[in-house]
């Protein structure tokens, strides 16, 4: 192993560090969508928001920050599953937008004998950017995940090749 | 590698209490110091000083011949091994070892680099993704080194590392600390109250008592030709056992004793003849056979050699205590009269505690 080589110094470097990127990356995730969330339900459109689907954004929502941030310790020690749990977790992101933003982006309610339109299209480009920004943060933590733990994984056999 | 000169330093405290009295030393390149002397001799507090973290309140110090009397610690290029270790406990040896380079914002591969053959020098290379808290003592003083090393010093600044391991690890780190100090030749300072890692260690020792200096030399010259009566009784184990005896003609006449003086010894003595002075004889200098008696009181077998502690001819009394070193294993009980000869004599002025040399 040529330890004058540059690439190969780094590559042997995460022996030692820890993937911070990643780990980075998936808690700011975890915050954009914490704007998110706290950011979609408004109160003033009566009740619009209470059925299944606000009970399913709430559960979904504590299930994304467990396993984010679950992910988050784990990429940080190179384990290639948890990235690929952060890819997954990234395309949910993306998906989600499809459904309560997009269906309550300018739909109207009727309160007091007064029509409210739920989600006004400023709401909705700052929700849509939240979650764009969480699903963006997670599918990069999860492909430096991969891609640094392939690189360290191919390091360590080709180390233990030459130690052989 | 680094010249150190230290002129003339003094340190007084605020409350006017002084620590260091007049400290002289030039430390050659690569030459491994120690500073050695009782608890509160101003050893530490001299170390302190020429790393930077105590003012120095009168004298001058230079490495390389440029004065950094007045430079901050930061930019001596010296790195300190402390007592303690020092050492950040969520962080991984590895991290600890690059921490001081991270600071300082060097090139992570270079770091790496560095990191690595310290660890490879200092036997660690298994242990890099550990915390502190997972190695034994010795283990994390090397870390503590190696957290040196790695910086690249100039000078090395140790404060009795070895003083928290046990007996067997304080031995075996005291070893790395010689190899490493063959394989850099760096220029090492080294403070211990522990004579034997003075002397297994030093190239020179500087003996303190006080605040003083008492005797700088190889450690054979501390041991062989003491300055004074301080370093004769704190360099030795056990230490070396001293009687008033008043000269005469041709003997050292003591209350219990009455030891003939060979003719250099005679030389030696010519201007004390009829005066009172101190013999000190180290124990191993004691062998069995001879004119002075000793009175057995206890008996503690070493294996390859006994020391035998007792008294004087028949008297008790403590000024009159001997210890011999004697070779093989004795049976020697409370009471029994053993006669021994003194082979090596040192000699000391009474008044002024200093070694008796004679006329060159």
């Amino acid at each position: 192993m040529n330890m004058n080589d540059e690439q190969v110094i780094r590559r042997d470097r995460m022996r030692f560090t820890k993937n911070t990127l990643s780990s980075g990356l998936a808690l700011l995730a975890i915050l954009a969508n914490v704007f998110y969330f706290v950011s979609i339900y408004k109160s003033d459109v009566g009740s619009y928001y209470y059925n299944i689907l606000i009970g399913a954004s709430v559960l979904y929502n504590l299930v994304f920050m467990l396993l984010v941030f679950l992910s988050s310790e784990g990429v940080k020690g190179y384990k290639i599953s948890y990235a690929y749990v952060l890819l997954a977790a990234g395309a949910l992101q993306i998906v989600r937008i499809f459904i309560l933003p997009m269906r309550a982006h300018n739909t109207v309610v009727t309160l007091n004998q007064t029509e409210v339109i739920v989600m006004q299209t400023a709401q909705f480009i700052r929700v849509i950017v939240y979650l764009c920004v969480s699903a963006a943060c997670c599918i990069v933590a999860g492909l430096v995940g991969i891609q640094k733990s392939r690189a360290l994984s191919a390091h360590m056999a080709a180390m233990n090749e030459q130690a052989a | 590698m680094a010249t150190l000169s230290l002129q003339h330093l003094d340190k007084i405290y605020d409350n006017n209490v002084q620590a260091v009295f007049d400290f002289n030393l030039d430390v050659k390149d690569g030459e491994l110091i120690v500073l050695v002397g009782p608890s509160g001799c101003g050893k530490s507090t001299t170390l302190r000083m020429i790393a930077g973290l105590e003012d120095i309140s009168a004298g001058k110090l230079l490495l390389d011949g440029k004065d950094i009397t007045q430079t901050p610690a930061k930019d001596r290029d010296m790195a300190m091994v402390f007592q303690n270790y020092a050492l950040y406990g969520h962080m991984t040896i590895y991290e600890n070892m690059a921490f001081s380079l991270t600071l300082r914002k060097e090139n992570p591969n270079v770091i790496h680099k560095k990191v690595l053959a310290a660890a490879e020098i200092l036997g660690l290379t298994e242990q890099l993704n550990k915390k502190p808290a997972q190695l034994s003592g010795g283990q994390r003083q090397r870390v503590a080194m190696g957290r040196s090393i790695v910086r690249n010093p100039k000078v090395f600044l140790f404060d009795e590392p070895l003083s928290n391991l046990d007996a067997k690890l304080r031995g075996a780190t005291r070893r790395e600390i010689l190899l490493l100090h063959k394989r850099l030749n760096a220029t090492m300072l080294y403070v211990t109250h522990d004579q034997t890692e003075a002397l297994t260690l030093a190239d020179r020792i500087v003996c303190m008592s006080m605040g003083y200096v008492q005797q700088v030399g190889t450690p054979l010259e501390l041991y062989d030709t003491p300055a004074n009566l301080f370093v004769a009784s704190f360099i030795g184990l056990p230490p070396m056992n001293f009687f008033h005896v008043t000269v005469s003609e041709d003997a050292l006449v003591g209350p219990e004793m009455n030891v003939p003086l060979s003719e250099d010894e005679k030389k030696t003595l010519a201007a004390y003849k009829g005066k009172e002075i101190v013999l000190g004889v180290r124990p191993e200098d004691i062998v069995e056979g001879g004119a002075v008696s000793v009175k057995v009181f206890s008996n503690e077998n070493l294996g390859m050699n006994t020391l035998v502690h007792g008294h004087l001819g028949n008297s008790n009394a403590a000024e009159n205590k001997i210890t011999c070193k004697l070779r093989g294993w004795c049976d020697y009980k409370a009471g029994d009269q053993v006669k021994v000869t003194f082979v090596k004599k040192h000699f000391f002025d009474k008044d002024t505690t200093n070694a008796i040399r004679g006329e060159k």
